[in-house]
């Protein structure tokens, strides 16, 4: 948010919000808007964690309830959440259902605490104003959708 | 400027494009028996317009075969030869080396040279010459001589040498021998013709003749060399030819750069060039190529003139009345190529050719949506209750719509022709790889999808085709020992059915052998040895990954990909194969198609509280539960009796993961959807409630998610939320495999 964000090649945008208790962070960059929750249609034979489609000015794609996914209690009654719409690298669209959006924050990469899994869906860790907030691997949320058939 | 030749290039090599499709389709005629002038003519003019594309750009292999076959097909037009299956036959392939050629030219694959070698010592055989080495040598010799014209005479070189520009060969010309002179225009260098390229037409001209060409370069325009624009033109040329060498052959070489070209034909008395004085004064020509060219009056009896466009009409007329008909179509058609190719912009695959008819018709129709749409606002403005007015004006609104969008679809719309054509040429090359006789009849090529479609049916014909030479038609001695033609007929047909379009692939072969099919499958691991299988099962396994009976892997097919390939690529578009097969008779596979990807009639219902689409050509009718009709198998799925026909029973919400515990929920409130596949096999799905009926526009899903069984796409409604299209045929098909209750020849998909 100051000028030697962008002076900075390592500093990158992100985006932070809560799931839970937990915060949770991911580049700005793959977000492409952020709209309020509505209804979604369900989809057979879906993942538990995905709670169903909407209807993207005639693009459809898919809400994943981050909640349901990370383990979560979800918060049904909560009238702050909204989905977050994202793009993952290889082109995937698709919605991420968060409890509330809190800011957008300046974090250096090298700060970011890797975790032990390499595929696994969290990156790392990151300390913002003395908050532990993981970074979500974007990849691999999106990528489980997209891949191989449901049987 | 490199930037710009790649444009053009594009745009020639589209124009190859549609030229080999017109030659394919000429071709296909003239096979079928149809000798017409007209067809003759269009063979020609395709052929001799890739030609003249193709010495533009300096492409030398492509200009030289096809230059040899024009000179085939020209014996052809004049009635010397006739169109015998034999020789149409070698023109086909002399297509395929042209179109390969073309190819090549565009960064495909090099064409093996003794293919073409084969091919131009086949055509060259038609018109009796050639024969052996003779011919072949001439060939060769030919460009050998004249390699160092053009660098010699190149304008732009400074370093002229002056004394060597008489270029002569040593044959001396005979009596009354055809004496050509031409002098190019500035314009003609300036298109990216070279003078080059007439050089070696009229020296291969004067080859098929039997004979050779003596060439005389002018040089006395040329100004000294401080004076020298390099951009110019100064040269021009004398060419003998032998006597034998007839006129119209000698138009040809010039007809396509005719309007930036002087020539002149003259049948000279007595051998040797008849001074300096003619050519002399036609150097005045090139320096100044506004002037109209003069016609020059040579002292031999009867000349002809070709002269550019700035001639006099009365001569030019007089040119068309002593020329031949057919070359004034031929000469036309490759100058409005160059023509083109220099103002249009590549425009990719972009764009596609629609009557214009349809236009108008969308026109109209966009007129009156405007004008109910006026009528609608009108009623908004008025204060009194006008719903029923209101009602009625959305109706026809309504119908207004669907008539807009069935316009666009018939702008999109295309014959299956073009698709089609091409499979001739897929057939013929996999005859002559397995060394067998095939006739690939073609019906309702006029049958139009929508262009998408058309594009990707390409690769599984090619796949089906090759496989129905390969394994369906037999070898010509099982054939005459079966007591059937030697000669193999494939049938390729397409027609529309009931919102679908139907294409069958039919050859007259031995069939699948049942037997073979299982006992492969079972040595490949595709199924297990003990299973029980019904002939339309084993059938449906050549589309099982990996499977292949073919003894040796041959160059054509095989491997064991392709049927698998075409069953994917079938499916992705949204389509169904069947395969019926009777042994010793033949095979026939059907593919059904939908006739657009973009938008579907469909009928709204609910199961699980959420709104699906159906298709509505799947749905036979529609029904309330009786449950006095259904019948519980012992494991635990139901079917349903109606009028005496037994079909599963598919409680919709349950089939789809979407809760609902199967037949304890099924209230008195459901409705029964009686559905059907492509090849007749019914189904019964119970849903809750049916809401409308609507035409959808199909969204993909399975971009942004997996693919799920039962559902094919998706759709968004009037109120913006996302529906669900199902997938009829899988949920028949399921629910088929799990309840063995119809008669085995429609059961259908299963094995795959």
């Amino acid at each position: 948010m100051t000028d030697e964000a962008g002076a900075d090649a390592k500093l990158v945008k992100m985006i932070v919000f809560a799931v839970g208790d937990q915060e949770y962070c991911i580049p700005i960059l793959s977000v492409r808007e952020i709209r309020g929750f509505e209804k979604t249609t369900a989809l057979p034979f879906a993942p538990h964690y995905v709670c169903g489609a909407i209807n993207l000015r005639g693009i459809i794609l898919t809400v994943i309830d981050l909640a349901v996914y990370l383990n979560v209690e979800p918060q049904p009654d909560n009238p702050r959440r909204v989905v977050i719409i994202v793009e993952s690298r290889n082109g995937t669209v698709c919605g991420l259902l968060v409890d509330r959006v809190i800011d957008m924050a300046d974090v250096n990469l090298a700060d970011i605490q890797a975790v032990a899994e390499e595929d696994s869906s969290l990156s790392g860790l990151v300390m913002i104003a003395d908050r532990m907030i993981g970074v979500l691997r974007l990849e691999v949320v999106v990528g489980q959708l997209v891949g191989g058939m449901t049987s | 400027m490199s930037g710009d030749m790649d444009d053009i290039l594009l745009v020639f090599f589209q124009e190859c494009e549609e030229q080999l499709q017109e030659l394919e389709r000429g071709l296909s005629a003239l096979s079928d028996g149809e000798s017409g002038k007209e067809t003759i003519n269009a063979v020609f003019r395709a052929v001799h317009s890739v030609k003249g594309g193709a010495a533009s750009f300096g492409l030398e292999n492509l200009v030289r075969f096809a230059h040899v076959f024009e000179s085939s097909l020209d014996g052809l037009r004049s009635g010397r030869v006739a169109p015998t299956p034999e020789i149409v036959k070698t023109f086909l392939k002399a297509m395929d080396v042209l179109s390969d050629l073309v190819a090549e030219a565009q960064g495909g694959a090099t064409v093996d040279t003794a293919r073409i070698d084969e091919s131009r010592a086949e055509l060259q055989a038609i018109i009796g010459e050639g024969s052996g080495t003779a011919g072949q040598k001439e060939e060769e010799t030919v460009p050998a001589d004249f390699t160092p014209v053009p660098v010699d005479f190149e304008p732009v070189m400074a370093d002229f040498d002056f004394g060597d520009f008489g270029f002569e060969e040593e044959t001396p010309a005979e009596a009354a021998s055809l004496v050509v002179t031409f002098s190019p225009h500035t314009a003609m260098y300036d298109r990216g013709d070279d003078a080059r390229n007439l050089l070696i037409g009229l020296a291969d001209v004067a080859v098929a003749h039997g004979g050779a060409s003596t060439v005389t370069c002018e040089t006395a325009a040329l100004p000294a060399l401080d004076a020298l624009e390099t951009e110019k033109s100064y040269l021009s040329w004398r060419v003998v030819l032998p006597a034998a060498v007839p006129e119209e052959s000698v138009h040809t070489v010039f007809d396509w750069v005719s309007d930036v070209c002087d020539v002149t034909i003259t049948r000279d008395g007595g051998p040797g060039p008849s001074g300096g004085e003619q050519p002399a004064e036609e150097q005045a020509a090139p320096a100044e190529p506004e002037q109209p060219a003069p016609v020059a009056e040579a002292p031999a009896p009867a000349p002809v003139a070709a002269s550019p466009a700035p001639a006099p009409s009365t001569v030019a007329e007089k040119i068309m009345a002593e020329m031949p008909p057919a070359p004034t179509p031929a000469a036309t058609a490759p100058i409005a190529a160059g023509n083109a190719a220099a103002t249009r912009r590549p425009v990719e695959q972009a764009t596609i050719r629609v009557d214009l008819h349809r236009v108008d018709d969308l026109m109209d129709l966009v007129g009156e949506l405007v004008i109910a749409q006026a009528a609608l606002e009108s009623i908004g403005q008025r204060e009194d209750d006008a719903q029923q007015e209101m009602i009625k004006r959305i109706a026809s609104m309504k119908a207004l719509t669907r008539d807009i969008q069935d316009a666009v679809m018939a702008v999109r719309a295309q014959p299956v022709r073009s698709v089609f054509q091409r499979m001739q040429r897929v057939v013929r090359e996999a005859c002559s790889m397995t060394s067998k006789d095939v006739v690939l009849t073609l019906e309702g090529e006029d049958t139009e999808v929508d262009r998408t479609l058309v594009e990707k049916l390409s690769d599984p014909l090619t796949h089906m085709l090759r496989n129905a030479v390969d394994h369906g038609i037999e070898s010509a001695e099982a054939r005459i020992a079966a007591g059937k033609s030697p000669t193999g007929q494939i049938l390729l047909s397409a027609g529309h059915r009931s919102g679908r379009i139907l294409i069958t692939i039919k050859d007259d072969g031995g069939g699948i052998n049942r037997e073979r099919v299982l006992a492969t499958a079972v040595k490949r691991g595709i199924i297990a040895p003990d299973a029980v299988l019904t002939d339309d099962e084993i059938n449906n396994l050549i589309f099982a990954p990996g499977f292949s009976t073919a003894a040796t892997v041959s160059d054509l097919s095989g491997r064991g990909v392709g049927m698998d390939v075409v069953k994917q690529a079938i499916l992705g578009l949204g389509g169904r194969v069947t395969i019926s097969s009777v042994e010793g008779q033949g095979t026939t596979f059907c593919l059904s198609l939908p006739l657009t990807l973009a938008v579907l009639d469909g009928m709204l219902i609910v199961a699980a509280g959420s709104t699906m689409v159906v298709p509505v050509s799947s749905v036979v009718e529609t029904m309330m539960v009786n449950h006095k009709d259904i019948y519980m198998l012992p494991d635990g799925a139901n079917v349903v009796s109606i009028r005496g026909a037994c079909m599963p029973l598919i409680p919709l919400a349950s089939e789809l993961g979407l809760g609902g515990g199967g037949t304890a929920s099924l209230s008195e409130e459901d409705v029964i959807l009686v559905v059907e596949n492509e090849s007749g096999a019914r189904a019964a799905l119970i849903v809750e409630d049916i809401r409308d009926q609507a035409q959808v526009v199909i969204k993909s899903i399975e971009k942004n998610y997996r693919q799920m069984a039962g559902v094919s796409a998706a759709t968004i409604l009037g109120d913006g939320s996302v529906s669900l299209i199902l997938d009829v045929p899988a949920l028949v098909a399921n629910a088929l495999g799990r309840i063995d209750t119809r008669p085995s020849d429609v059961r259908t998909g299963l094995a795959a």
